[in-house]
C-alpha cells in the first residue's frame, strides 16, 4: 500500500551541486578580494591614501630619497627584528602593554612615533609623558639645536604637546610643551611627534614641513610604516590603566553561541516534509471585457460612442416603459415621452437624438439628465 | 536527520557553560562534543520511518462545502515509534489537522484520522507522508516520507437544491396529481372521468358522453419520456467569475436542477461537457442514477481557455438523441462567439429538436451601470450599457431563430431554468 520516498546519492549530488559551485565561487571570489587588498593600507596617515588626510606625498618623497616604505597594518610586522631599520607608528588603532613591549623588544634602530598615546610613551620613550595642553594650527620656530629641525626651520604643529626628560632634545615648544622629542634610549633613537596634520599630504607642502619630515623619518635606507589597529594577541595586564570593556572569553562565548544558533537553524529550519504545490486553474472576471473596454472608452476620450451607448441604453427603456415600437420615428418618440413626462419636446430631442457631448462635463450632464429621465420611468 | 528543541537548548545551555565555566577552545569543544554525541546516539535509537507499514481507509468522494474524514492505518513492525506524523495534502484539500503526533509501540497499529474540508471541485490526491521519529532522549530523531495514495473526488455542491421541492410541487401540479386535470395542462391524452361541478366545459368528450349517458371529461397530461441533453460550454466563456465562482459551477448547479427536476418528471437526461474536445458525458443514466452519475462526471470539470467549437457540440448532440428532444445550452452570452461559432452550425440541432439556451448574467454589469458619479464611472456605465445591449440584440437574433434563451445572475440561473423548463412542457413543447 504505501511506497518509500526518498533521495539517493545521485539525485543528492544533483540538487546540491548547484549552490556548492555558488558557494565555492563566492569563497573564491572572497579570497581574491582579500589577496587584492591586502597589501594595501588605508585611512589617516596611511602612506597609501591620496585624501588630504593621508601621508602619500610623504611616501612618495622618502621614496624619491631612497628610503624603502613598507607599509603594514598587521602587528606581525611590527614586532620582527628591526636592527638596523626604522620603524613609524601611526597615530591610528589600540594596543595594549604588551603590545607595545614586543615592538620595544624589536630593537628597532630607529623608531618614529607619531601623537603616541600614554601606553606607547610608557614602553618606547620612558620619561616622555602628555603634558595634557594642545597647540591649535600655528608656524613656530625650532628653538632647539636638532640638525633636523634647525635644517627645516619653520614647520606648521598642531596636537599634542609632551613633557621631556632631562637627557632629551626638544623642539618646537616653549621648553615644557614640546611638539617633537628626540631620545636615546639605549642605542635605539626614538623620536615623539606630536603633530600628525603637518605630514598629511594636506599640509606637507607648507612652511618646512616636509624637510623636518624628510630629516626626521628618512634616516635609514629601510622604513617599516606601521598603521596600528584595533587588534591585540595577548589579555590586558590586571594592573593596566584601564579595565577591559570586553570579557577575554568573548570569542570562545561566540563560537559557543554560533554553533547554538546553528543547532537552533537546523531544528526549526527542517520541515516536515516537502511543500505541496497546486496548479491552481485560470479563473477571470467576467466583466473583465467591460472594465477594460470602458478604461480604453476613457483613455480616447470616447466621448461619442460614451454617450451613444447611454443614449440607447435610456432609448430601450423609454421603448419598453412608454409601448413605443421598437422601429418608431425619433419624432414620435419624443412626442409621447414628452406627453407623458411633460418635458419640453425640443430639449428631449436634444437630450436622445443630440450631437455627442464636446467635453467630459457635457457628457457627465448628459449622463445625469438620461439617468433622471429613466428613473422617472422606473418610478413615476 | 533532524533536531529538537532540546538540542537547541543543549546548546544554548552550552553557552552558559563555556561563559562561566570553561572559556576556552576546549569548553567550546565539549560542548559541541556533547550535542553531537548526545543526538547521535538518540538518532540511532530513533525508530526507521521507512519501516512503518501505511494503509488508507474513508471517504472517496465529498460534496464541495462538506468534510470528508480519511484513516491512516500505522502498523509499526520495528522499535517504539514516537514522534509527529504529517499527511500531505494539496492546499484545495482542506486538511484540518496540524501534524498528528505519533506512539506507536512495537509491533502494533493505530489509527489516525485525517479531516478534509476541500475548496475546490475536483479529484484531490494525498501526496505523502512524513514521519518524524524522535530518539528516546528525545534531542534528535530520524524523518522519512512515504506515498500512500488515496483520491477523495470533491463534487459539485448543488446549492441550488433548496429550489427542487417547489418545482416538483408544480410538476404534480401539471401531472394531475393535485389538480384537476384539464386541458391546457398538457398535450397527451390521458383518461376520462366523470364531470365535476367547475371543470372547463371545453374539455367535455361529447362523444363519450353520449356513449355513457353521464357528462365525461377529458384530461391531458404532460407528455413523458421525452429526451432532454444538457450541453455545458465548458470553454473560455464559463472561465469568467460571476460573484465567489466561475460560470462553469454555476452552469452546473443549474443542471443538476433541471436534470432532478426532469428526472422526477419522466424525462430521459443526458449530459455532455464540452469545449474543443468532450470533457464529460453521460448518456441516458437509470432514473435513480441520474444525480450521482452527473455529479460525479462534472467533478473534475475545469473551464479551458479555448473557443468552444460548437460543431463538435452540434454533431454529438445530433448523434445520440433520436427522437425530438430539449437540448439546454449552458454556455455564456458573447456576442463574438455565438455569432461566429453557434449561430452558423445551430441550423441541423433546431430542425429536430427544441433549443434552450441559458446564461449566466453578471450583476456586477448592473452595478456598474447605474453608478455614474465621476467620468471614471460613467465611461464604465456606457460599457456596460454597450454590453447589454449587445446581449440583448444577440437575445432577439437568438430568439428569431427560434432558440428560447435564459439569461439570469447566478442566484436565479437554476430556479429560472427549471421555470422554463416547466412551462415548455405545459405549453406542450417538448
Amino acid at each position: 500500500m504505501s511506497t518509500s520516498v526518498g533521495r539517493d546519492a545521485v539525485e543528492t549530488w544533483r540538487a546540491l551541486r548547484t549552490p556548492l559551485l555558488v558557494t565555492a565561487l563566492v569563497v573564491l571570489a572572497a579570497i581574491g578580494v582579500l589577496i587584492a587588498t591586502s597589501a594595501r593600507t588605508s585611512g589617516p596617515f596611511s602612506p597609501d591614501s591620496t585624501k588630504s588626510d593621508g601621508a602619500r606625498a610623504l611616501a612618495a618623497l622618502l621614496e624619491n630619497h631612497n628610503v624603502a616604505v613598507h607599509s603594514t597594518e598587521s602587528l606581525d610586522d611590527a614586532v620582527k627584528s628591526g636592527d638596523g631599520k626604522a620603524l613609524l607608528v601611526g597615530p591610528s588603532g589600540a594596543l595594549d602593554d604588551s603590545d607595545w613591549q614586543e615592538i620595544a623588544n624589536a630593537r628597532w634602530s630607529h623608531l618614529i612615533l607619531i601623537r603616541p598615546s600614554t601606553r606607547a610613551l610608557t614602553a618606547l620613550a620612558p620619561g616622555v609623558s602628555l603634558s595634557g595642553d594642545s597647540v591649535t594650527s600655528r608656524s613656530r620656530e625650532p628653538g632647539c639645536d636638532l640638525p633636523a629641525a634647525v635644517k627645516a626651520g619653520t614647520v606648521t604643529v598642531s596636537g599634542p604637546t609632551y613633557i621631556a626628560p632631562e637627557n632629551a632634545v626638544t623642539c618646537y615648544g616653549d621648553g615644557v610643551h614640546n611638539t617633537v622629542v628626540q631620545l636615546h634610549v639605549g642605542d635605539q633613537t626614538v623620536d615623539v611627534i606630536g603633530t600628525p596634520l603637518s605630514f598629511t599630504n594636506d599640509q606637507l607642502a607648507d612652511d618646512g614641513n616636509a624637510a623636518l619630515a624628510l630629516n626626521l623619518i628618512g634616516t635609514h635606507q629601510d622604513l617599516t610604516w606601521y598603521l596600528p589597529q584595533w587588534e591585540s594577541t595577548g589579555a590586558d595586564s590586571p594592573d593596566g590603566n584601564s579595565p577591559p570593556l570586553i570579557p577575554p572569553a568573548v570569542r570562545y562565548i561566540g563560537w559557543a553561541l554560533a554553533f547554538a544558533v546553528l543547532v537552533v537553524a537546523i531544528w526549526r529550519g527542517r520541515r516536515l516534509g516537502p511543500v505541496v504545490a497546486e496548479r491552481l486553474p485560470v479563473i477571470v472576471h467576467a466583466a473583465e471585457t467591460t472594465e477594460g473596454r470602458a478604461r480604453l472608452y476613457r483613455r480616447s476620450r470616447a466621448r461619442d460612442r460614451a454617450a451613444a451607448a447611454l443614449r440607447e441604453s435610456a432609448l430601450g427603456q423609454l421603448h419598453k416603459a412608454h409601448g413605443i415600437p421598437r422601429r418608431a420615428d425619433p419624432s414620435a418618440v419624443v412626442a409621447t415621452v414628452a406627453a407623458r413626462t411633460g418635458r419640453d419636446p425640443a430639449m428631449l430631442y436634444e437630450l436622445l437624438y443630440g450631437l455627442p457631448p464636446l467635453s467630459d462635463a457635457a457628457l457627465m450632464s448628459l449622463s445625469q439628465q438620461l439617468d433622471v429621465l429613466t428613473q422617472e420611468v422606473r418610478h413615476p | 536527520m533532524v533536531l529538537t528543541g532540546r538540542a537547541g537548548l543543549l546548546a544554548a545551555a552550552g553557552v552558559v557553560f563555556v561563559a562561566l565555566v570553561m572559556p576556552s577552545w576546549a569548553g567550546v569543544g565539549v560542548v559541541v562534543g556533547a550535542v553531537l554525541v548526545i543526538s547521535l546516539v538518540d538518532i540511532l535509537l530513533a525508530g526507521s520511518p521507512r519501516r512503518l507499514q501505511f494503509s488508507r481507509e474513508g471517504d472517496n468522494a465529498v460534496r464541495l462545502g462538506e468534510q470528508a474524514v480519511v484513516n491512516l492505518l500505522v502498523t509499526n513492525p520495528g522499535r517504539r515509534g514516537r514522534g509527529l506524523l504529517r499527511d500531505a495534502w494539496p492546499p484545495s484539500a482542506g486538511v484540518l489537522d496540524r501534524p498528528h503526533k505519533l506512539d506507536i509501540p512495537s509491533g502494533e497499529r493505530r489509527r489516525l484520522t485525517t479531516h478534509l474540508v476541500p475548496t475546490r471541485r475536483g479529484d484531490r490526491q494525498s501526496v505523502r507522508v512524513t514521519v518524524r521519529a524522535i530518539g528516546p532522549l528525545g534531542f534528535a530523531g530520524r524523518q522519512g516520507s512515504q506515498q500512500v495514495p488515496w483520491t477523495v473526488r470533491a463534487l459539485p455542491p448543488f446549492k441550488s437544491r433548496k429550489h427542487l421541492p417547489s418545482r416538483l410541487a408544480r410538476l404534480r401540479e401539471l401531472d394531475g396529481r393535485t389538480a384537476l386535470l384539464v386541458r391546457g395542462q398538457g398535450t397527451e391524452f390521458d383518461s376520462l372521468r366523470d364531470y365535476v361541478p367547475g371543470d372547463d366545459v371545453r374539455s367535455i368528450d361529447w362523444r363519450a358522453t353520449a356513449r355513457r349517458g353521464n357528462v365525461v371529461l377529458r384530461t391531458w397530461r404532460p407528455e413523458r419520456d421525452r429526451q432532454v441533453a444538457i450541453v455545458i460550454d465548458s470553454g473560455r466563456l464559463s472561465a469568467g467569475r460571476v460573484g465567489d465562482a466561475p460560470r462553469l459551477d454555476h452552469a452546473m448547479d443549474a443542471a443538476l436542477l433541471l436534470a432532478a427536476l426532469a428526472t422526477r418528471a419522466g424525462d430521459r437526461v443526458s449530459l455532455l461537457a464540452c469545449d474543443s474536445a468532450v470533457r464529460a458525458d453521460v448518456r441516458r443514466p437509470a432514473p435513480e442514477d441520474v444525480l450521482p452519475s452527473f455529479v460525479n462526471a462534472l467533478a473534475n470539470v475545469e473551464a479551458e481557455l479555448v473557443q468552444t467549437d460548437f460543431r463538435i457540440v452540434v454533431s454529438q448532440v445530433l448523434e445520440r438523441l433520436g427522437q425530438r428532444s430539449l437540448v439546454v445550452l449552458l454556455t455564456g452570452l458573447d456576442p463574438a462567439a455565438i455569432e461566429e461559432s453557434l449561430l452558423p452550425v445551430i441550423g441541423p440541432l433546431l430542425r429536430r429538436h427544441v433549443v434552450l439556451l441559458a446564461s449566466i448574467a453578471d450583476p456586477r454589469l448592473t452595478e456598474l451601470e447605474a453608478s455614474r458619479t465621476d467620468l471614471v464611472e460613467v465611461y464604465g456605465a456606457a460599457s456596460a450599457a454597450r454590453t447589454r445591449l449587445d446581449r440583448e440584440r444577440l437575445t432577439a437574433t437568438l430568439s428569431r431563430a427560434g432558440v428560447t434563451v435564459v439569461d439570469e445572475p447566478p442566484d436565479k440561473i437554476a430556479p429560472a431554468l427549471a421555470d422554463t423548463y416547466l412551462a415548455l412542457k405545459k405549453a406542450g413543447r417538448l
